[in-house]
């Protein structure tokens, strides 16, 4: 009992994911303000990391207002369902060697179809906030989703196509550096996807702020808001974490392994990610579903014609 | 090329000469200044006009005679490619029952707003107009004409309150009609892009949409309404300056190079060659900082914000320069009828040769990364595009009419200050794309940079061979008191064609009239034309391509 009370609000729970939230904010904003030539935070704290702490305590004790017209229970749900979803990946994820906090032959299916419904909530965020730029804004994250799921799921099936296994402790313990080769074009699909999932430019289409105000953000504020920036740094974590587990051998590390080896390749692919946002304009949504169904999608199968090809080529005998 | 110029103009004289007119002048060396004796040859004088090549009306601006009972229409037309130009004047009667009309507006697109502008603050009826509605002035201000002369501002103002109800109620009444008329189950709708949107700035459009897609815009301006032209009567001339440079903050210092010539015409007073070539330094200085926002604005419309944060960063150092200067960075007030303001130091070229040594070490940088960005040209190479003849329709000026390839440029056609002794070359682009319109931006920052070397050079020759004294050259007097006249000066301002028409009395301590032809006014009016079936996605990168100061656009 005590130790699912640890796993649910300490780690991989609630307490790891608001300290990562904070973390990551900071070192985001630390991040940018180098690319932009800027300072960043720098007032509250060393190098002002306590400025995210700040500013999200500050929402939490701030109004949530909502507005007139909306059904208070959809929209104040919304954000909580979200957080929560977007929390539960990470109990699938081998965070270190022999610890998973739900043992299951089928990791694969729970993190794929969990990072999967996040989209969905969002969308209702903006379909209950009744307002035209809320509403425009679920559309949109509607299509997307829609169109990049279908090459992200496609992207994260190949290692269990090579493995044969669902379970994604299986996968890492069988993942090498050769592996890591063979799976190399499935790890680009999957991080474009990626992209795209995480409404991160080029693909910031939903919640274009020059377009359509926030999208489904628009009428969120206080507890609410924090809730929803919580969802999305949670769904962050888990779709890192994910690439980090098929792709990349999860806490394998060089001389030993541990959690830090973890640690530093999600980082690493929230550096690619925060580049790619410092030198990319967005694109539009018909470029979007265009790049999607015309280049995505069939390359990602082509992807997978090449899993089978390698795998009966060299893992058979596995 | 004189022989065939001068040869032209004959020929334009000419034909406006067939028609019963109380004056035909030569007025400077490219304008020719016409008063019609009845209004209605207007409409047979403009078709002549098109036909000959004039295709461009620059603006409409009425001036208010309210003691002769008259109110004189003055409409400014251009040729762009040959460049001759016609200042034509109608006289109406002044009393709102007969102070009518006909409108240009069929025959000259550019028309449209001016011809508006004036029904908003002249009360002059414009028939067959095909939407003659306000714009501009907020709706306390219906039925009510703020530009005449004889408009009680003072009782206008005591009535706040109830000024403030009147706006809110016009605007409830509106959002409750807004979708009135659209069918109920259809998916179309009335977004309001502005004012408080994150890239509109103070404009509110009215974009009626069908999902993503656009079916017509109908930009709702007057936010920033500072109704300067009006401002700038209660000033004396000098303290008038502080009203044009607010113009636009980004580019202050050509606008007030362009007021400070008008004046300077009127008292018939010749700048030294010393304040005219400070013109060009700091007007070119002001030029760069404007388009250093405008580039920062075109990818932040995009959801890219580096470039902007990397253009404050070198834009920074010009500011500096214009800081040590004048006192101020963004409102110089630096130009002054007569000459500049202040004498030069010449210490203060230390700060200006940081500022190009910066913008050298990082321009090559920023064109790689993004006026080369890949992802840039997939989402505007194709949009917002103009033909040239679309560029003449419209009035279009500036960096929007060079991009479609329309060889205009005040500073070479018409040359102010020391323009005249630089070797300037038109710089243009062929497309007329939005793309091509932040490509236009960056060429002309480049050229921007290399006018100013040449005239801080120029400078420092000068006074170091003894032709120029910085510390005392800089003014000649202008007398406090101006005859009667009138005078238009045109400059190149960061945005396009500003055109400033100045209108004295006798002993004149402060401006009877001064109309600011904008461009932005233009470029805002083509917002529909260009987005009309495109999406929604496109508002902001068109609307950022146009180079719009919402500042100029009020006015």
């Amino acid at each position: 009992m005590s130790e699912l009370f640890f796993n649910a609000f300490v780690f991989p729970g609630l307490l790891y994911v608001l300290i990562w939230t904070v973390g990551l904010f900071w070192f985001f904003r630390k991040f940018m303000a180098a690319l932009h030539k800027r300072v960043g935070p720098s007032f509250n704290g060393k190098a002002g990391s306590y400025q995210t702490l700040f500013d999200l305590s500050k929402l939490l004790t701030k109004e949530s207002i909502t507005p007139d017209g909306v059904n208070p229970y959809l929209f104040s749900i919304m954000p909580l369902l979200a957080v929560i979803v977007a929390m539960l990946p990470s109990a699938f994820i081998p965070w270190m060697d022999s610890f998973v906090v739900i043992k299951s032959d089928y990791g694969l299916l729970a993190l794929v179809v969990l990072i999967g419904i996040e989209p969905f909530l969002l969308f209702l965020t903006g379909f209950g906030s009744h307002n035209k730029y809320s509403f425009l804004g679920g559309i949109r994250i509607l299509t997307q989703a829609i169109s990049m799921e279908t090459a992200f799921v496609l992207a994260a099936l190949s290692p269990a196509i090579l493995f044969s296994t669902l379970n994604l402790s299986a996968i890492v313990e069988q993942s090498s550096w050769f592996s890591f080769l063979v799976l190399f074009p499935g790890f680009i699909l999957y991080f474009i996807a990626l992209l795209g999932l995480l409404e991160q430019p080029p693909f910031n289409i939903p919640d274009a702020e020059q377009e359509i105000v926030f999208g489904f953000y628009t009428e969120y504020s206080g507890t609410n808001y924090f809730l929803l920036q919580v969802a999305m740094f949670a769904e962050f974590m888990a779709v890192f974490a994910g690439a980090v587990t098929l792709f990349l051998g999860a806490y394998k590390g060089i001389f030993f392994d541990s959690y830090l080896f973890f640690f530093l390749k999600m980082l690493s692919i929230a550096l690619v990610m925060m580049t790619i946002r410092a030198a990319t304009p967005r694109i539009t949504l018909s470029q979007m579903l265009n790049f999607s169904w015309k280049y995505m999608v069939p390359l990602a199968l082509l992807n997978i014609a090449w899993i089978f090809f390698a795998k009966s080529l060299w893992f058979m005998g596995a | 090329m004189e022989r065939d110029g001068v040869l032209v103009m004959e020929h334009l004289k000419e034909l406006i000469s067939r028609f019963s007119c109380a004056y035909v002048e030569d007025y400077k060396k490219i304008w020719i200044k016409a008063k019609l004796n009845s209004k209605d040859d207007l409409l047979d004088v403009a078709k002549a006009l098109q036909t000959e090549g004039l295709r461009s009306l620059s603006t409409v601006s009425p001036t208010d005679f309210a003691e002769d009972g008259i109110m004189e229409i003055n409409y400014f037309f251009e040729d762009l490619d040959t460049k001759r130009n016609l200042w034509l004047k109608v006289d109406l009667p002044r009393d709102e029952a007969v102070c009518e009309i006909e409108s240009l507006t069929p025959l000259f697109a550019s028309a449209n707003w001016h011809e508006r502008e004036a029904y908003s603050m002249f009360g002059v009826r414009f028939l067959h107009h095909p939407d003659l509605r306000d714009i501009i002035k907020s709706e306390d201000f219906r039925d009510k004409y703020p530009f005449r002369v004889d408009f009680d501002w003072d009782a206008h103002e005591k009535e706040t309150v109830a000024n403030v109800q009147q706006i809110v109620d016009a605007f409830k009444k509106e959002q409750s009609e807004n979708e009135v008329d659209l069918e109920s189950d259809s998916s179309e709708t009335i977004l309001n892009w502005g004012p408080t949107h994150p890239a509109s700035g103070p404009i509110r459009l009215r974009v009626h949409c069908d999902g993503e897609e656009i079916i017509s815009i109908d930009p709702d301006i007057g936010y920033v309404w500072r109704a300067l032209e009006h401002l700038v009567t209660k000033k004396d001339f000098i303290g008038a300056i502080v009203a044009v440079e607010r113009l636009c903050f980004m580019d202050n210092i050509n606008s007030m190079v362009g007021y400070a010539m008008a004046v300077e015409e009127i008292a018939g007073v010749t700048i030294t060659p010393f304040a005219s070539w400070m013109r060009v330094l700091l007007g070119e200085t002001a030029r760069i900082s404007s388009h250093f926002m405008g580039m920062g604005v075109f990818f932040n419309n995009m959801g890219l914000h580096t470039l902007a944060m990397w253009n404050m960063d070198t834009r920074e150092f010009f500011l500096d320069f214009l800081e040590s200067y004048s006192g101020a960075r963004i409102a110089t007030a630096a130009i002054e009828p007569g000459g500049v303001r202040y004498g030069l130091d010449m210490r203060m070229f230390d700060e200006l040769q940081k500022a190009l040594d910066k913008f050298d070490a990082n321009i090559d940088e920023v064109e790689a990364i993004f006026v080369k960005n890949p992802t840039m040209r997939m989402r505007a190479a194709e949009v917002g595009r103009l033909s040239a003849d679309e560029i003449h329709m419209f009035g279009l000026s500036g960096i929007v009419a060079r991009a479609s390839g329309v060889k205009t440029d005040i500073r070479i056609d018409e040359p102010y200050a020391a323009y005249d002794k630089l070797d300037l070359e038109y710089i243009t682009q062929e497309r007329g794309s939005a793309r091509d319109r932040f490509v236009m931006i960056f060429e002309e920052l480049k050229s921007s940079v290399a006018i100013i070397k040449k005239a801080k050079q120029h400078i420092e020759e000068a006074v170091a061979n003894g032709e120029m004294n910085p510390t005392k050259d800089h003014m000649v007097k202008v007398p406090k008191k101006l005859p009667k006249g009138e005078a238009i000066s045109r400059v190149e301002w960061a945005r396009g064609e500003v055109l400033m028409h100045l209108v004295t009395q006798e002993k004149a301590k402060s401006p009877y009239r001064l109309k600011m032809r904008a461009p932005s006014f233009n470029h805002t009016m083509m917002l529909d034309y260009l987005l009309r079936g495109q999406t929604l996605s496109d508002i902001p990168l068109i609307f950022g391509s146009l180079y719009v100061c919402q500042g100029d656009l009020d006015r």
